[in-house]
């Protein structure tokens, strides 16, 4: 009956499939047990944040690191679709806000360098909100700190230093 | 309604998993144990036998929750122990048990 174990997602085949199957090996089938599994298989789905805890004796840190760095490399970290929603509509407000500042700031100051840097700046900017609110909504605020304002320094830096390249050329 | 305190709240929302979180913890609380050993424990203390889809939905929150920890084995069947946080939180637990219990049989003894 292992095929069963093809119904959890890969993450948690890969922590509990082992163990899973031996304790499966040893129960009589049934339909209680049939059902008992198919609805493992739908929590193990829709709650995916309880199966990849930090296992610090089975998987060491720099396995986990891997598989994260894994899974980000193969089309981003797993989110789900309320996380998405949420990104999603701060990253359009977001945007509103700085497409109506940058045209409030152009009817007052015209074509000053500074309202141009505004619309410039807004496009990093976005891509920040987005990953605070997808991927560390829910990571302790010093995390956030550090890679937005990481983020933030480094966009920005990097704009800035073009600039300057540009201007002297 | 049963007041809780901060270690009973642990379990507060595993929502379907309470029991057999609970379960489980009671089947830890003598020692460490895996998967199958757990079902045959609880099997013999509760009269209810875990199908290990619950088994490791339950297991999976526990472990998230650092209530218990997996311990390294040589074979496939992985054991599980008891944390100290996980020792609390069945401490706490049991005893707003115990305090339901008691007011349910004082109340049934003077009706």
């Amino acid at each position: 009956m292992n095929w069963v174990l093809r119904l959890y997602p890969a993450g948690w085949r890969e922590r509990y499939g082992e163990e899973f199957a031996a304790v499966l090996a040893r129960q009589r089938a049934s339909p209680g047990l049939i059902l008992d599994v198919l609805s493992g298989a739908i929590d193990a789905h829709l709650h995916p944040q309880f199966q990849y805890s930090e296992s610090k004796q089975i998987i060491g840190d720099d396995t986990v690191t891997l598989e994260m760095l894994q899974r980000c490399a193969a089309g981003g970290p797993r989110l789900s679709q309320s996380d998405r929603r949420i990104a999603s509509i701060f990253m359009i407000l977001s945007a509103l806000v700085m497409a109506t500042l940058y045209i409030a700031l152009t009817k007052v100051y015209r074509e000053a360098p500074a309202v141009k840097a505004v619309g410039y700046a807004s496009f990093p900017f976005l891509g920040l909100v987005y990953e605070q609110t997808a991927y560390l909504r829910k990571r302790p605020w010093l995390t956030q700190a550090f890679i937005l304002g990481g983020g933030l320094l480094a966009l920005y830096g990097l704009m800035l230093a073009v600039c300057v390249v540009g201007s002297k050329l | 309604m049963i007041r809780k305190g901060k270690d009973d709240a642990e379990l507060a929302d595993f929502g379907r998993f309470s029991e057999p979180a609970l379960l489980i913890l009671v089947s830890l609380a003598e020692g460490p144990r895996h998967g199958y050993s757990m079902t045959e424990d609880i099997e013999a203390i509760a009269g209810v036998r875990l199908g290990p889809g619950t088994l490791y939905g339950a297991l999976a929150r526990l472990e998230a929750r650092g209530l218990i920890d997996p311990l390294k084995s040589e074979d496939r069947r992985n054991p599980y122990r008891l944390t100290a946080l996980g020792e609390r939180a069945l401490r706490a637990r049991l005893d707003s048990m115990m305090s339901v219990a008691r007011t349910g049989q004082r109340r049934l003894a003077s009706a």
